[in-house]
């Protein structure tokens, strides 16, 4: 035999089982199997087969595999979020953005219809300044901070990423105390359910406050919701964001 | 790095040496013809799926036959996929009506050059995905379409690697086995009983398998949030077990409820590895040597190792610039550190870098961080394992014969240095083989650097067809070396039939849609025809005794010969590629340079 060259009549010979087993292992793997999968998964685990669905009072706020956004300083604050519009469930995705990407370290600015100039992408930095405002942490500022502020004493976020990609001297804000990587970073998913300990620690001043109570009394409901790393040595620590914001509000419900 | 991270990482590794000989042991029998305990159950199946599909049993094929079943069976592959995605809104078990005026505005047009590359893409084990398919794809496309082609791509590299096997254990045999008996023997015996197991383990875990439409839930802030459902869990299986990788959502591996635990993360590392590392104890035990089977698994080990080590340092070492911003790197109890900018808090980064590394070892592509993100030298360590042909543990079938196409190599250079002619397993390696394998190596870095380099160059005229008007480089997210990176990813990642991503490139065009469909078309076949060729070649052959002047393949002296060959091609052949990409852009992070 030498190398190469396929004899007509042998492909040829070989087109009739290649049409049928396509067939064949389309009803068999693409039909037949899931479709016992699913009836089998119904019987055994329905909650988890149907998206470990969370109901509060008859109704369904959420799934607590699924992150959802939440902004309101009551509550606990999920990751940043690159799916869609943000935990977008329909569109889950990373940022993709590098190391070096100046995008992903210091925002961009875009001009909106009415040629007002608006964020396009918050960056890290600004991020980093709203994480430290919001949780009260200490910060040192090349810049006094106030100078961002506009005539309602809100953050100028276009003016700050504007500052942040200053080629001659960009703004350098910094925590004093390094903050959690998880806190001002965006997840693989988009749809990460979990911060990390460290960072619901640092918020529980925030929510407490916003709740008019102490926060030893929202730090004490913390470890209910925090997953150790599994079989003690798999994966990190973390804790439900969407769990733990339904027990607040059954606990300590916001005052209007 | 952290005890706790480095123990994450070894005994993910004794558990893989641990079902490595049940597992070989096991595949054995099956593509021996020997009864397994499955057999009251299967057998019957089996024979009906014979008798339907007019496959005689006990016929045996030359490899120009095996070659040409192999290609039919790929063609009707491919026209079922292309023909399920182009229907898919005239078809039932589409909830989000997809191509159908119904669809929801952030959906996904089936074009025909995406259906064209997406249909190469799942016959050819490579589960690129140049769609998202949270927003293109049909509960039917996903099931009848994408999954089958999860087990029958599979099924068809491991048909060859046994096929390539029997070249060296037979001799003075004109055939190779027969593919049909083959390919459902695994489909049947090995496939479709493990992923029936795992499926309810994803499910236990938290993965969802329904057949329900979104959920539409009211946030506890008042919004409403569309959450997808789908029969994603028995997808899931067998997407991990045949090496296969595509994703049932955009976040592939990373999405919550395609990967709910790290536990569930730990089992779907396993069950990439379990038939690679398995076919090494298997190809042993044919070639009545045990010890040559251990070797190649040796070999593939180290590699292993170090790839994982390497990647974990980087990515816990994360990026300088974030330090000094003032963001913690340091891992502590409360807190992974690193570099988590597209990482899951549950995964962290030992287990993020470790699965980057699995995953691109074998040919399986499936991502529980977004590689795009990781550091540079982090994000090094799955491009260069793709390059050199995923020879660690591999694609199912296709790490084990791509690494005896490289033992080839290594024995001929061996050979050359003793001044001897070249022996493995008892078989002369002669011109044919060699120059078999060098096709075989060539041919995939040719279509890699050849497109990456017309993309990075190419400019296309405004209003055209192919692309957007300007150069196909700037359909990346990230400019300058890391542009570059997302190129070379994608063309490695077509051609080695992985099928993972720096993803921020924007590939659904038709320029990259043509391109990387011919580039993973080239990876496979022109892979798998000389591997096949060598088959044929070998199984012809006399088993030449042992002798003094034999170079010993089952020990420590030829497992670095072999690592060396492995590392040596791929050096020689990219690194000029990747001193332009993330070699480049770590000197450019540690100066703090941004583009």
């Amino acid at each position: 035999m030498g190398p190469g060259r396929i004899k007509e009549q042998d492909m040829l010979k070989e087109l009739g089982p290649g049409f049928r087993l396509t067939l064949i292992f389309t009803v068999l793997t693409g039909l037949l199997y899931p479709a016992v999968m699913t009836g089998v998964s119904e019987l055994v685990f329905p909650k988890q087969a149907n998206g470990s669905l969370v109901t509060v009072g008859g109704k369904v706020v959420g799934s607590s595999l699924i992150g959802q956004p939440f902004a309101k300083a009551e509550y606990f604050h999920p990751r940043p979020s690159a799916a869609g519009s943000g935990y977008d469930a329909t569109a889950s995705s990373g940022s993709n953005l590098g190391p070096t990407s100046a995008k992903l370290l210091h925002g961009t600015t875009k001009m909106d219809d009415k040629n007002n100039e608006i964020v396009d992408f918050d960056g890290i930095g600004l991020r980093i300044v709203h994480y430290c405002i919001d949780n009260d942490i200490p910060y040192q500022s090349s810049i006094p901070i106030d100078q961002f502020k506009d005539s309602h004493g809100d953050l100028d976020e276009v003016k700050l990423i504007k500052a942040f990609n200053d080629d001659k001297s960009p703004l350098a804000f910094t925590p004093k105390t390094p903050i959690p990587q998880d806190a001002v970073t965006a997840s693989a998913s988009g749809l990460d359910p979990h911060i990390s300990p460290t960072n619901a620690d640092l918020q529980a001043g925030r929510v407490a406050k916003a709740r008019g109570i102490s926060a030893d009394q929202v730090k004490q409901l913390i470890p209910q919701f925090t997953d150790r790393a599994d079989l003690g040595f798999l994966g990190e620590p973390r804790v439900n964001v969407l769990m733990l914001n339904v027990a607040l509000d059954q606990h300590f419900p916001a005052s209007k | 790095m952290t005890l706790l991270g480095i123990a994450q990482i070894a005994i993910f590794f004794v558990l893989v040496v641990a079902i490595t000989k049940p597992a070989g042991v096991f595949m054995y029998r099956v593509f021996e013809g020997e009864r397994t305990f499955l057999h009251p159950v299967f057998r019957p199946l089996e024979r009906l799926i014979y008798w339907l599909g007019g496959v005689r049993e006990e016929e045996e094929q030359s490899w120009v036959r095996y070659s040409a079943s192999m290609i039919s069976l790929s063609i009707f592959s491919f026209i079922f996929v292309y023909l399920l995605q182009r229907l898919q809104g005239h078809l039932p078990l589409n909830p989000m009506h997809f191509s159908t005026p119904q669809a929801p505005s952030n959906a996904t047009a089936m074009t025909p050059d995406l259906a064209f590359n997406t249909a190469v893409s799942f016959t050819t084990n490579t589960n690129w995905q140049s769609y998202s398919p949270d927003t293109t794809m049909s509960y039917l496309t996903q099931m009848a379409a994408l999954a089958v082609q999860n087990f029958v791509s599979a099924a068809v590299g491991i048909a060859v690697a046994v096929a390539l096997i029997r070249g060296f254990a037979r001799h003075t045999a004109k055939t190779i086995g027969n593919f049909w008996v083959d390919v459902t023997r695994c489909t049947l015996y090995v496939l479709l009983p493990i992923c029936i197991l795992a499926t309810l383990f994803f499910v236990a875990q938290g993965s969802i398998q329904n057949f329900k439409g979104p959920a539409t839930v009211t946030t506890l802030e008042g919004a409403s949030q569309v959450i997808e459902q789908g029969p994603l869990a028995s997808q899931l299986a067998i997407k991990m077990l045949g090496t296969n990788g595509g994703g049932y959502f955009n976040a592939n591996s990373a999405h919550p409820y395609e990967n709910p635990t790290p536990l569930a993360n730990l089992l779907q590392m396993l069950l990439i590895f379990v038939l690679g590392a398995g076919l090494t104890y298997m190809f042993g035990k044919m070639v009545r040597d045990t010890r040559q089977g251990w070797a190649i698994f040796a070999a593939m080990s180290l590699m292993f190792l170090a790839g994982a080590f390497i990647c974990y340092w980087a990515e816990q070492r994360g990026n300088p610039m974030l330090t000094n911003m003032g963001l913690e790197h340091v891992y502590t109890a409360g807190q992974p550190g690193g570099n988590m900018e597209g990482k899951e808090v549950r995964f962290g980064n030992p287990m993020t870098a470790l699965f980057a590394t699995v995953t691109t070892d074998a040919s399986c592509g499936a991502v529980i961080g977004m590689h795009d993100s990781f550091t540079p030298i982090g994000g090094l360590v799955p491009l260069f394992n793709i390059q050199t042909d995923e020879v660690i543990f591999g694609g199912v079938g296709a790490g084990l014969y791509s690494m005896l196409i490289y033992a080839v190599v290594a024995v001929f250079i061996g050979g050359l240095m003793v001044g001897r002619t070249p022996e493995y397993v008892g078989k002369k390696i002669e011109q044919k083989e060699v120059k078999m394998a060098i096709i075989a190596i060539l041919a995939t870095s040719v279509v890699i650097l050849g497109f990456t380099a017309i993309s990075s160059v190419a400019p296309f005229a405004k209003g055209g067809y192919w692309n957007s008007p300007g150069p196909a480089a700037a359909n990346t997210n990230n400019g300058a070396a890391h542009g570059f990176s997302e190129m070379l990813y994608a063309y490695s990642s077509g051609a080695g039939n992985n099928g993972s991503a720096f993803a921020g490139i924007n590939a659904n065009t038709p320029w990259y849609n043509l391109t990387i469909g011919l580039d993973m078309l080239v990876g496979r076949f022109l892979f798998i025809i000389p591997a096949l060729a060598i088959a044929g070649s070998l199984a012809s052959k006399k088993l030449v005794p042992v002798t003094s002047g034999t170079l010993p393949t089952n020990g420590s002296l030829f497992v670095v010969l072999l690592i060396g060959t492995v590392i040596i091609v791929g050096a020689l052949t990219y690194f000029p590629a990747l001193s332009l990409g993330p070699i480049v852009e770590h000197f450019q992070m540690l100066n703090g340079k941004l583009f």
